[in-house]
């Protein structure tokens, strides 16, 4: 293993800039960046704050309808890829710099073996034969510790998990042994026990080879455990740069403080009502998809203005619960119960009044609003529906509605949702739900979606609602931060079954059950040491997965 | 060599050599190989062939010239939105929309532009072209010009009628059938499949002999028998709408099927459902236009660009080019409403992203 030091990558006063609107706006404004070999280096930021933009440049590639603007410099290893013919720049991408995209699932071919994907760089290069490509990728596999490395390239892309796949998706970059790679949010799509796993793969894999990285997120705590040198980018421009301990301990913007201090976003714990029945109560709920069981004896109880929040990986039957609520899936048996009364199992029996009282918020605003209706309609519809409201009437409560999730009516009436953002879309969301004028809102991961500054923004709404119209939440999220936030109370949910409930301080105080245990301490924390220590607790091998194939197949 | 020789290769030899010049790259292609081109025709085909040339080339600037003047003219006439939609628009759908254009003005207005009856005979069968006739008359005597003009309003018409309501059927029962599920969505299915395993000529002649020709029974069959692909389109595009939270939240609101269908579905669906329109509109036009010169189709006297093509085919033979003129009116809306479909489709596709 060399240890070599030298700078890899040189960005010099890097201006891109994007059409739209028939003319060029500048959406980069002159960032400056170098890596040395072997060195991570972090680039944080918003949504919209050129991240991914300047990863894709480091490439010397841009996005359709983007450009490279004139003066800038980006050199690779002593070449200068904005003056590199496109034939060359080809050749270096793949071989000497990788990607690794946000969304496994959606850059692998769904068509092609993960092996025939991952040797197809080596062999179009001439850098390595097929079946020296196939033992080094199961050799990859293994250092990545994906269960049954000789085999698992043999699958499909849709045989594997999505962290299996994302592994697979950063075996294929080191495929060439590239001298860079950059992650693009390589973990926002995972769960907590799956984003260790990966991380420590990724970890592992570019200390061993030396290889430099770049390496995007708006996850501060996931940046803590991966980089050397952090950079926090804004609108563009780079607030400031620091090695990642100098950073954690002493930030010097404001902007970044105000990153640093998203986690603080607290409220204090509501104690159970003691009397009164509860709002809703699920009992003995068993569900199934066609013939898979998926639900197994779920029961517990949300009071009134309390927020019930429902965690657990993917998989573990949080959503169907939601579903069972709502109707949309009935339950093969047990019931649901509103104020002491069963429910109609499917939703099209129930009542207007029961449907108006129970709302839903989703994870994806982007496909929970119409983008072909103006928002005064998305709105106004339930407001419309429910209470009969019409002309002048409708248009004040769309307005007090607008006034009550903080956009300003004047300006947001008459758009449709693509011109909004993601936070505004969510917020959106949220008003179309509280029109119905509901006790009970189920959000489903609303803010796994957004970047936390925004999911911030969220938080603080949802809480302000709730304190002002009595609203009760159940909360499904996978993101023990948000738990840790918002809720009263913890139902912690794995395979289909409740494996453990009570207040929030009770379910975050030792001990715990052991899955609770194994997702509490997945969260990531802000400490550069916490992934190392975790790791070393746990012991290498231990983690998720691969330990678990490997214990069955002993 | 004559003069027009000699300008002709000067001009395109003069053009080509300045687009290299101003380094325009297609130009330069366009100009050079027609250059390369022209070489090879004033061998073979002599000064005849390079006047067809220059006509050619000078019809198509003229095409475009206008196809340019009636986009600007749109600019300038529509309200805000849809001018910056026109803005973007390629020159073909300028020239198809105005093609259309045309059509419809003298569809609409063809008793006060054509300058006979569709049915009044006037001259003797199959005279030539005179001041009064501006294209001849067919074999019964009849002003071509004014049955040409008649003949929009009645084959365009009919062709866009039975697409209305080929599309009124088919996109409704597709709709439901996304929105339904189930044993209804198989059982419209099924029926589909049906329909479209006869082939429609067949399918159409059939119906019609059993019916009897007239216009109201021809609409209605060419509607049945392209309602099925209307059914088809709808249904996947309305399959993907479904899926979305929206029309979750909307179910769980209590809002009934037609609704859905109407306010949050087709809103949705309806830039696929409008470029498929354009497609049908040309393929019931020609279905229409077929039936017609089998004689099954639109009735004479009535005026239509089909039948016109059969019943003046004899003309061919003595080398007339008259049959052909119906039959590039076809031709020509059949283009252009391509041209504008082509357009649609790239804006709804997503491909100028």
């Amino acid at each position: 293993m060399s240890q070599d030091k030298s700078v890899l990558l040189k960005i010099k006063n890097l201006r891109i800039e994007g059409y739209s609107d028939e003319k060029w706006i500048e959406i980069v404004h002159g960032v400056d960046l170098t890596l040395h070999r072997g060195e991570v280096m972090g680039l944080i930021g918003e949504s919209g704050a050129g991240k991914s933009t300047i990863g894709l440049a480091a490439m010397g590639f841009t996005r359709d309808g983007c450009r490279i603007s004139e003066g800038s410099s980006i050199e690779f290893d002593g070449m200068e890829l904005t003056t590199t013919p496109a034939s060359d720049l080809q050749s270096l991408r793949g071989a000497r710099i990788a990607y690794v995209a946000q969304s496994a699932a959606a850059s692998f071919n769904p068509a092609h073996k993960l092996i025939d994907q991952h040797t197809e760089a080596p062999v179009q290069y001439r850098i390595k034969k097929r079946l020296e490509s196939q033992e080094d990728a199961m050799e990859l596999y293994e250092r990545l510790r994906l269960p049954n490395p000789r085999e698992i390239g043999f699958r499909y892309p849709h045989q594997v998990s999505g962290g299996q796949l994302q592994r697979a998706m950063t075996a294929m970059a080191m495929a060439c042994r590239p001298d860079l790679i950059i992650f693009d949010e390589p973990t926002t799509a995972l769960d907590v026990t799956t984003q260790i796993e990966v991380l420590s793969a990724i970890r592992d894999i570019v200390d061993q080879f030396n290889t430099a990285a770049i390496y995007i997120t708006h996850d501060l705590a996931v940046v803590a455990q991966m980089a050397d040198v952090i950079k926090v980018l804004l609108k563009g421009d780079e607030v400031e740069e620091a090695d990642t301990r100098t950073m954690l301990e002493n930030p010097k913007d404001d902007y970044t403080k105000s990153l640093w201090a998203v986690r603080d976003f607290k409220r204090d714990q509501k104690p159970r009502p003691t009397e009164g029945l509860p709002l809703i109560s699920v009992k003995n709920v068993d569900a199934s998809y066609g013939d898979t069981p998926v639900l197994h004896d779920v029961s517990f109880d949300i009071f009134e203005g309390m927020t019930v929040a429902v965690v657990g990986e993917s998989g573990s039957g949080k959503s169907t619960t939601a579903r069972c609520i709502t109707g949309l899936l009935p339950p093969t048996s047990g019931e649901v119960l509103f104020k002491g009364q069963p429910l109609p199992p499917d939703y099209r029996n129930r009542t207007k009044d029961q449907l108006r009282q129970a709302q839903m918020i989703y994870q994806m605003a982007d496909t929970a609003l119409n983008p072909k209706v103006k928002i005064c309609d998305i709105i106004g519809r339930p407001a419309q529906f429910y209470s009969g409201l019409h002309g002048p009437e409708l248009k004040s409560r769309v307005d007090e509605l607008l006034d009550l999730i903080e956009l300003d009516p004047s300006q947001y009436y008459n758009r449709y949702p693509p011109e909004l953002s993601g936070g505004q879309k969510q917020r959106i969301g949220i008003a179309r739900s509280l029109a119905a004028d509901p006790t009970f809102i189920i959000c489903d991961e609303v803010t796994s979606a957004l970047d936390q500054l925004v999911a911030e923004g969220i938080l603080r709404l949802l809480d302000k609602l709730q304190n002002e119209l009595n609203l009760s939440y159940m909360f499904i999220t996978h993101d023990l931060a948000t738990v840790r936030s918002i809720a009263d109370e913890v139902v912690v949910m794995q395979y289909g079954k409740v494996v453990e409930q009570g207040p929030k301080d009770e379910m975050f105080k030792p001990p715990h059950h052991e899955y609770t245990d194994l997702l509490l301490s997945s969260v990531p924390e802000m400490d550069p040491d916490w992934l190392t220590t975790l790791l070393e607790e746990r012991g290498v091998d231990d983690i998720g997965e691969a330990a678990r194939a490997s214990k069955q197949e002993d | 060599m004559n003069y027009f020789i000699i300008g002709f290769y000067a001009l395109v030899i003069g053009a080509s050599t300045l687009a290299a010049y101003y380094q325009k790259r297609t130009a330069f292609i366009l100009l050079f190989s027609l250059t390369l081109v022209s070489f090879v025709m004033g061998i073979v085909g002599g000064e005849a062939m390079l006047w067809g040339v220059t006509l050619l080339a000078g019809l198509i600037a003229f095409s475009a010239g206008v196809s340019y003047s009636f986009r600007e003219f749109l600019i300038i006439i529509l309200p805000r939105d849809a001018s910056k939609e026109m803005r973007t628009a390629p020159l073909t759908a300028g020239f198809g929309l105005f093609v259309i254009f045309t059509y419809t003005i003298a569809g609409v207005f063809a008793p006060i532009i054509a300058p006979y009856g569709e049915a009044e005979v006037i001259s003797s069968a199959f005279a030539p072209a005179d001041e009064n006739m501006l294209l001849g008359a067919d074999q019964l005597g009849r002003d071509m010009f004014s049955r040409i003009i008649y003949g929009a309003r009645n084959t365009v018409g009919l062709a866009l009628l039975a697409t209305i309501l080929a599309f009124l059927m088919g996109a409704t029962a597709g709709l439901y059938a996304a929105t339904k599920g189930g044993k209804l969505d198989q059982l419209l299915g099924r029926i589909v499949d049906v329909i479209m395993s006869i082939p429609s000529l067949i399918f159409s002649l059939l119906l019609l002999s059993i019916f009897g020709t007239n216009t109201v029974t021809l609409i209605i069959v060419i509607a049945i028998i392209y309602a099925p692909r209307v059914f088809r389109l709808a249904r996947s595009v309305g399959g993907n709408v479904v899926v979305m939270d929206y029309i979750e939240a909307a179910k769980l609101r209590g809002e009934g099927t037609w609704y859905l269908i109407r306010k949050e579905i087709l809103p949705n669906s309806t830039a696929p459902l409008v470029a498929e329109f354009g497609l049908e509109f040309c393929f019931v036009f020609l279905l229409v236009a077929g039936l017609s010169f089998l004689g099954l189709g639109i009735q004479p006297p009535t005026a239509d660009w089909g039948s016109m093509v059969r019943e003046n085919a004899t003309l061919i033979s003595f080398g007339e080019m008259t049959p052909l003129i119906p039959a590039a009116a076809i031709a020509l809306l059949t283009v252009a409403v391509n041209f504008v479909v082509d357009w649609m489709l790239y804006r709804s596709s997503g491909l100028k992203e």
